[in-house]
């Protein structure tokens, strides 16, 4: 299997640490933006434990990053019980109603985007981008994410929750040679969806 | 206890321990100086809870309220209350079952059973409907806590803004209900009243005598009322409409009519069916996370008799302000209530109208203990006080230091 792994390794392009900026259509710079690469021969690496909690009832990270295999798990770290629930092609599954921990942590093996819901909060609203990438991040408040990438031409998609159309990341094609690696987002991003909701909105 | 609480009991005790229950429970403890008129809770014609005679230290809640789920779509609701005043008793004020399937519509459907509160209220957030806010409820839902509740079935459907990536969200509510048809009985008789003491089910509520109640026509009427009683075997309804924007600003609609046939009477209990309907609409609004203003206002008709010999109107707002400060909250507000007297029985004038400023500061010390204060004052004037040896108008206050422990 080592073996298998190093010469797998062996062949793989070598990647860089790299840094990429997204901005929006008036070239602001766009924050918590999905970044990571397509179409590459590595496989993610599915050994690292990721973590969606419920925290002051809401889903915290708004959205989280997972390569395609992942173990999930989504403590409750609130005093009231959480029903937490996915329609998502990605990724059905529902979390009945639990306090602390469930018992085991899911797994996402399909990539795309999964939209979380709580069945008792309705305003609770979080996401699990699934990806078949070993080289992903988020980008910061300047719009900037660090990412090893490969030399030559390599593409790279490019997601985030409020887009339009948040089925699909936007794909784009660049050439390590450039230097700048800036993404102009193509679709106009919607309004942040605000909502101020505290601890007497329960029980509505 | 009658039956059908004793096979709530059966159901709450004797479920799997598989069964997944969230419980909460609150004591509260308050020091008290009350006002010298006897309160309406002692048949007074006092509009607090509490008078002179009983004030000092007091328990003024104890509520446990459960959730009980029963599966992944039902699941089981009860508060139930020990008063210490005007009697030690134990009861429920609310249990209901809930049925909320979780599918993949946008649209989210709910359907309640059993005894509960319209959600008529943006004061009383709080499980076991409690507020976070004053310690005395407004005018408004003092009443709803005293002579409102639904015996029914409420369906609702939300259309949470989140599932449409909108920041509106919207829901409309619709029951229909049994019981209920002496709601009216303390409006026309006592007025509005200012206080947190919310009647459980079967609970009867006494009332100070009216001269006018030695008149033929009356002699039927208990003095005291049965809220929740079902007179007439008539079906009442009410239909809501709740709009939120981003949670910052919640909107609140309903129109309640108990249908009640003012000609039926049980004789045994002394309960006439009053024909009661009104309007309530509620806005909370946040300014910012600390600072809220919430608004309520009530208008609407009662009438009791086969020629509607008592027929009033009764109108009621309050303004409050609330604002947080790390772990204070300050909250003010203001109440005008009113009760109009239109019918021609001049033996009987119902006509009452008053006003209150109740201001408190509520202390976080742990996620289970809270402390605070309060001042309230308020005038009022009521008709039909003088036949009882009274002044027409009275101005009366309550000072009041509370504990809060939850669990």
């Amino acid at each position: 299997m080592i073996r298998i792994i190093l010469l797998l390794l062996t062949f793989s392009p070598t990647l860089m640490a790299q840094k990429i900026q997204v901005v929006d259509q008036n070239s602001q710079p766009v924050a918590n933006a999905v970044v990571w690469l397509k179409g590459h021969s590595q496989s993610p690496s599915t050994e690292a434990s990721y973590t969606m909690s419920q925290e002051n009832r809401a889903f915290s990270p708004h959205v989280l990053v997972v390569p395609k295999g992942a173990n999930v798990e989504f403590p409750n770290l609130d005093s009231i019980m959480h029903h937490v629930y996915s329609f998502s092609k990605a990724k059905h599954f529902e979390l009945k109603l639990y306090r602390d921990k469930p018992e085991k942590p899911v797994r996402f093996e399909q990539t795309g985007v999964v939209e979380l819901g709580c069945n008792i909060h309705d305003w609770m609203l979080g996401y699990i981008v699934v990806v078949d990438s070993p080289s992903f991040a988020q980008t910061d408040e300047q719009g900037f994410v660090d990412l090893d990438l490969p030399e030559g031409t390599f593409e790279l998609a490019i997601w985030h929750d409020r887009l339009s159309d948040i089925s699909e990341p936007e794909i784009t094609s660049f050439n390590s040679k450039n230097s700048v690696l800036r993404y102009q987002l193509k679709q106009a991003l919607l309004p942040a969806l605000e909502l101020s909701s505290d601890e007497f909105d329960d029980y509505e | 206890m009658n039956k059908w609480q004793v096979v709530l009991c059966s159901v709450l005790f004797g479920l799997p321990s598989s069964v997944l229950a969230e419980h909460e429970g609150l004591i509260a403890i308050s020091a008290l100086t009350g006002d010298q008129l006897a309160s309406y809770q002692r048949t007074g014609i006092g509009l607090y809870r509490y008078d002179n005679d009983h004030d000092g230290t007091r328990l003024s809640q104890a509520m446990l309220s459960s959730r009980l789920e029963l599966d992944r779509d039902w699941s089981m609701h009860s508060t139930v209350n020990v008063h210490a005043d005007p009697s030690t008793t134990i009861g429920f004020s609310q249990a209901y079952l809930q049925y909320q399937p979780l599918t993949e519509s946008r649209y989210k459907l709910a359907i309640k059973a059993g005894g509960f509160y319209p959600k008529m209220s943006l004061e009383n957030p709080q499980s076991g409907w409690m507020s976070p806010y004053n310690y005395t409820n407004s005018a408004i839902n003092s009443w709803l806590g005293e002579e409102i509740r639904t015996f029914g079935v409420e369906a609702s459907i939300k259309r949470p803004g989140r599932q449409f990536r909108s920041e509106h969200s919207f829901e409309g509510v619709a029951a229909v209900f049994k019981g209920n048809d002496p709601a009216g009985t303390l409006l026309s008789w006592r007025g509005f009243a200012l206080h947190d003491r919310q009647t459980t089910f079967n609970e009867r509520i006494d009332f100070s005598v009216p001269a006018s109640f030695s008149h033929s026509q009356l002699t039927k009427q208990a003095d005291y009322v049965q809220p929740f009683e079902e007179v007439d075997g008539r079906f009442g309804y009410y239909v809501g409409a709740h709009w939120d924007y981003q949670k910052r600003s919640q909107f609140r609609i309903y129109y309640y009519d108990n249908n009640g046939d003012p000609s039926a009477i049980n004789t045994r209990t002394g309960q006439y069916a009053w024909d009661t309907r009104f309007l309530s609409a509620a806005w909370l609004y946040k300014f910012t996370k600390q600072t809220r203003i919430i608004m309520q206002l009530l208008d609407g008709k009662t009438a009791m008799g086969k020629n509607r010999g008592v027929n009033n109107s009764f109108y009621s707002h309050f303004v409050m302000l609330s604002h947080k400060l790390d772990q204070h909250r300050l909250t003010i507000r203001y109440d005008y209530f009113k009760v109009s007297d239109h019918d021609d029985w001049m033996f009987d004038p119902n006509q009452s109208r008053g006003d209150a400023l109740t201001a408190s500061w509520r202390y976080q010390l742990s996620t289970q203990w809270q402390v605070g204060a309060e001042y309230s004052v308020l005038s009022s004037d009521a008709q039909n006080r003088p036949s009882m040896g009274f002044n027409e108008r009275n101005s009366q206050q309550q000072l009041m230091l509370s504990a809060h422990w939850r669990f």
